[in-house]
């Protein structure tokens, strides 16, 4: 597969499906942009460009909906999970990449074991955990734990500072630096664009969960990030296919726009979860 | 300094840690009426109900009377809040001082929770006179002799039919039987060149719009629990009979692959494209509160209701149907008990404010005063429910300690029985005993 | 071993990886033991828990009529969406590699729809095959096909939620792709001068270099199929045109007719909308058996690729 490929017939094979893909992958997107400007009519029937151009759809659902609100909660709990994950997480995830310590090996496979933990299995302790705190119907419970540690965060970083040459923090500490100053003065600088990407990671996670939300602020409907409110929107107001594609353009667009800033450190990002270490 | 800032973290997580162990609360132990009313109330109410858009329009007018008539007291009302959030929140302990539901199935865990306080203590103090509510309501009200709920409005359930529909194939009256329902919705049934429906007489499925078993029920009878809350179905001939006729009439519609094909291009159910207002379906099982909807969606629509027609040996049953009805109790951890009272009996035990309810939702009022008001608004349309709803032989969906689970369990059985993958009824009504026979034990302590 | 410098490390080991610890407490052990108690107690979340022996597990073996339809529609998920995804994005990532100039773009575009969050993807597949007004079978109608009711159709909810998670295959495919570039251009040259096909190829030179990460996609993806929730729930509700005012989250799971229940959606049903939490909790003590067996089985093999920890 990695031969020079000569024949024209090749090449004019390979980027039909490059195409094709393109198209497939693509499509959607056209699909959903189309029906969002589409008067409730034309979307109502079938499917076909539209007659006329509602770019007012946008306004309306930004009129039946908090949707500001919506957003602020959205980047409130991706935004505050990240800076907590961040605080709690690189110190362990340093630990278990340079620290020779009793146990560590035990501990990677708890942290594997937790970072693949179906949700729903601890749900209802801890639902009545966060409702002892008088913390349901906020997004705190989903905020919170962060501050100890998560596991799939821990893990990424951890694949990420074994890259980094041992030698630099054996020097560091020669210097006598303990391993806080270590961790911050040395590895921290060189391992940003894995924090990065780990942040990231962690930001579109929150960003994306509609669990989390369901379980703990459904009934608050002033908590509702943006990707729970969407969810609810089509149910509960009985409106139209126009608008709801028009709020699915509103939810998608911060995540679209995030990536193409940082897609590069994302796309490495991505790449390191599965493989090597 | 990482390691600083989250060791005060510690101590907190503990907490939780040691609290979450011993979990459960407060139990049935919620506020109770003072000795005497206070003579003015004050204070904010915090009060949820499940309504949205119009009809929440409707709760926030006759709200404002409330507040009008009592200056002291401020309602924050959310709307839009269904069961589920509700009980989890009221669980949780958040301070919700009068809740409002649309499902009388939450009855039975709302009050043997403890969710919703008893409200016997004020019922006695300010002596209400609940002879004022027929003994159906009554009834789904409260759960093994605790009241906690009080009602506010009912909901009853019959057939709605396109007058020009009917006429234009020779009929001038509705059913009265399933079978003359199977005839009628048969010949009203057109087809396209492709074979799909067109135009359907009745929807025979389970699952469509307000189709469902206890819509059916009274149509022959047919229980739901005994007195011991252990399953009836199997034991109650009449099941049998809805069944039979729903199949039959699934067969002559032309089959479940056909009309389940219809059933997914339908319309919204509360939205103008509702397929009984577009003319998609001839005959529809629906509520009262249909009729505003109608007048609000589709004014032109010439209809008719009528009560659903009954079983094959359970003639004498016409005229009965489903009842069920919104309700509304003090949350466990009310902050304003007194206040919140003093809504419920303003929402619930107000001629007034039942008929302004009632003329705006288009639902039954539950109070007697209320019902014979001149000021109530009854459309020829609208009487047909009143008169369902104060017939003794209309029903309800009986309150169990474990919600609507065991017409989730039923539920389940029927959706493979109309699709034809069940040949042995009376099997299968069985196994559906002892299944809501198991999940009643769950409950059981 | 007890050295003072080793334990010096111990000591600041265990300082950095406190709050990480806790967690773990916190979050993992302590409700584990919870649940396992709850799963033999009455609870209803207001009063406290009530012993009942064994009546959960009863329950659970025998009475529940839908738990057995969620083991197979999770089962299922996990026999069929795992592999397809697998597959598509071998596929993907390996047309990638034929694509020189305009590789990145490329993978750009094929990866994009993995980003958007999944309620959106799920809402927007729901209307892009919906049957009466949707783009696809009004498509197909051109050719004369009668397209599938998709998402309203018992038969083919859950075939439309794989074609869903072929759109955001995104995500494994660019860990693919990454994988496929590595391999040793030798391997292939020393291949080919022995004669073998490009099959052959394929199968004894790139799959055991991509072994590894085939194995990560393998164990993440069972895992997820597991509890699997958002998607089936977000389609059910999106696609069922009953308004779901008044009665709860719960009401439109599995929808239409207990097609796409899975095994997470049920538990959160009893626990949440029936309240039945004693009962979620013993569902939920299988579910982390069976989760904790498919790691077991397959981090044997996982730790192989997992270097020991840093020396």
């Amino acid at each position: 597969m990695n031969r020079r490929s000569s024949s024209t017939l090749v090449w004019v094979a390979d980027h039909a499906v490059f195409l094709a893909l393109a198209v497939v992958f693509l499509a959607p997107f056209a699909f959903i942009l189309l029906t969002s400007v589409m008067s409730p009519a034309r979307a109502g029937t079938s499917f076909g460009w539209p007659t006329s151009f509602h770019w007012d759809n946008y306004a309306e659902v930004f009129h039946r909906l908090p949707m500001l609100k919506y957003t602020g909660n959205s980047f409130l709990y991706a935004g505050l999970a990240t800076l907590f994950m961040l605080v709690s997480s690189v110190p362990a995830a340093y630990a278990m990449a340079r620290i020779q310590f009793r146990g560590s090996g035990v501990l990677l496979v708890a942290v594997i074991g937790m970072m693949l933990l179906p949700p729903q299995v601890t749900s209802v302790p801890l639902y009545v955990m966060w409702s002892k705190l008088g913390l349901t119907g906020t997004l705190w419970p989903l905020i919170l734990p962060n501050l100890l540690g998560d596991a799939f965060s821990i893990f990424l970083l951890r694949q990420f500072f074994l890259t980094i040459p041992k030698e630099y923090s054996e020097a560091a500490r020669l210097d006598g630096c303990g391993e806080l100053r270590t961790l911050l003065r040395v590895i921290v600088p060189m391992a940003k664009p894995g924090i990065a990407a780990t942040a990231i990671f962690m930001f579109f996670a929150s960003w994306n969960d509609y669990y989390g939300p369901l379980l703990y602020t459904s009934e608050n409907e002033s908590a509702w990030p943006v990707s729970y409110a969407l969810a609810q929107f089509r149910g509960a107001h009985s409106v139209d296919w126009n608008l709801t594609m028009a709020a699915t353009v509103i939810a998608m667009v911060p995540v679209l726009i995030i990536f193409f800033l940082a897609q590069r450190i994302f796309v490495q990002g991505v790449t390191l979860t599965g493989v090597k270490g | 300094m990482t390691t600083r800032k989250t060791w005060l973290v510690v101590p907190a997580l503990v907490a939780v840690a040691a609290l979450a162990a011993c979990s459960g609360g407060s139990g049935a132990d919620g506020p109770t009426a003072a000795a005497s009313a206070p003579s003015e109330v004050t204070g904010t109410v915090e009060f949820w109900h499940f309504f949205t858009d119009r009809e929440a329009d409707t709760i926030q007018s006759v709200v404002d009377d409330f507040e009008k008539a009592n200056p002291g007291v401020t309602v924050h009302v959310k709307s839009g809040q269904d069961d589920q959030k509700m009980r989890q929140a009221i669980s949780a302990g958040k301070a919700i001082d009068v809740g409002m539901s649309y499902s009388t199935d939450q009855v039975g865990p709302l009050c043997s929770s403890g969710d919703f306080v008893d409200l016997s203590s004020f019922i006695q103090r300010d002596k209400v006179d609940l002879t004022q509510i027929p003994d159906t309501v009554l009834g789904y009200t409260s759960y093994k002799d605790v009241r906690c709920t009080m009602p506010a409005l009912a909901d009853v359930y019959g057939l709605y039919y396109n007058k020009d529909l009917l006429s234009a194939a020779g009929y001038t009256e509705p059913p009265k039987t399933l079978d003359e329902l199977s005839d009628m919705a048969v010949k009203l049934t057109t087809f396209n060149d492709d074979g799909s429906i067109k135009q359907l007489g009745f929807m025979p499925l389970l699952g469509y719009y307000e189709n469902a078993e206890a819509h059916w029920a009274p149509a022959a009878d047919a229980q739901w629990l005994n007195d011991d809350g252990t399953s009836a179905i199997g034991s109650s001939p009449g099941w049998n009979a809805i069944l039979e006729w729903q199949k039959d009439l699934i067969d002559r519609l032309g089959g479940y692959k056909k009309l389940a094909d219809f059933q997914a291009a339908l319309g919204q159910e509360f939205s103008a494209e509702n397929d009984f207002q577009t003319g998609k379906v001839a005959m529809n099982l629906d509520g009262e509160y249909r009729t505003a909807f109608i007048a609000d969606q589709a004014p032109d629509l010439d209809y008719g209701t009528a009560p659903f027609p009954s079983a094959k040996g359970y003639e004498d049953s016409y005229g009965a149907g489903y009842i069920t009805g919104n309700i509304m109790g003090i949350g466990k951890g009310a902050k304003n008990p007194e206040a919140a009272w003093a809504l419920i009996k303003y929402l619930t035990m107000n001629a007034d404010a039942q008929v302004k309810l009632a003329n705006g939702i288009k639902n039954a009022p539950t109070m007697h005063d209320a019902i014979v008001s001149p000021d109530l608004e009854v459309s020829p349309q609208f009487k047909t429910f009143l008169d369902i709803f104060e017939n003794p032989k209309s029903s309800t969906t009986p309150p169990s300690g474990i919600g609507a689970e065991y017409q989730t369990i039923f539920g389940t059985h029927t959706a493979k029985w109309q699709q034809g993958d069940v040949t042995d009824l009376p099997g299968m009504l069985t196994t559906v005993d002892d299944e809501i026979d198991a999940a009643v034990k769950l409950q059981a302590g | 071993m007890a050295s003072t410098i080793q334990r010096r490390r111990n000591r600041a080991a265990l300082g950095l990886l406190t709050p990480a610890l806790l967690g773990m407490i916190v979050f993992f052990v302590f409700p584990l033991v919870v649940t396992v108690y709850l799963s033999f107690t009455a609870f209803d979340l207001s009063n406290p828990p009530r012993w009942n022996d064994f009546a959960n597990w009863r329950f659970l073996v025998s009475g529940d009529p839908l738990i057995g339809t969620a083991i197979v529609n999770t089962l299922w998920f996990v026999a069929i969406l795992v592999p397809a995804r697998i597959v598509g994005a071998l596929f993907v990532g390996w047309v990638l590699t034929r694509a020189r100039r305009s590789s990145g773009a490329l993978r750009t575009v094929y990866y994009l729809p993995a980003l958007i969050p999944p309620v959106a993807a799920t809402i927007a597949f729901v209307f892009v095959l919906n049957p009466a007004t949707g783009p696809v079978n009004e498509m197909l109608g051109w050719f004369g096909i009668d397209g599938p009711g998709w998402f309203t159709d018992p038969a083919w909810a859950k075939p439309s939620l794989v074609l869903l998670g072929l759109w955001v295959l995104g995500d494994i495919m660019v860990i693919f792709l990454a994988s496929l570039l590595d391999v040793p251009t030798e391997q292939y040259e020393a291949a080919e001068l022995d004669g073998a096909s490009t099959r052959q190829q394929f199968w004894f030179v790139t799959v055991p270099n991509m072994t590894p990460v085939l194995l990560f996609a393998l164990i993440t993806g069972i895992i997820g199929a597991l509890q699997y929730f958002t998607e089936p729930a977000v389609a059910s509700s999106t696609a069922m045109g009953k308004s779901m005012v008044g009665e709860g989250a719960s009401g439109a799971l599995g929808w239409p007719d207990q097609s796409t229940l899975t095994y997470g959606q049920l538990l959160y049903s009893k626990a949440f909308g029936a309240n039945l939490m004693g009962y979620a909790s013993a569902m939920a003590v299988v579910l982390f058996v069976v989760a904790a067996l498919v790691m077991a089985v397959l981090l044997r093999r996982f730790r192989s690729f997992t270097p020991d920890v840093a020396s």
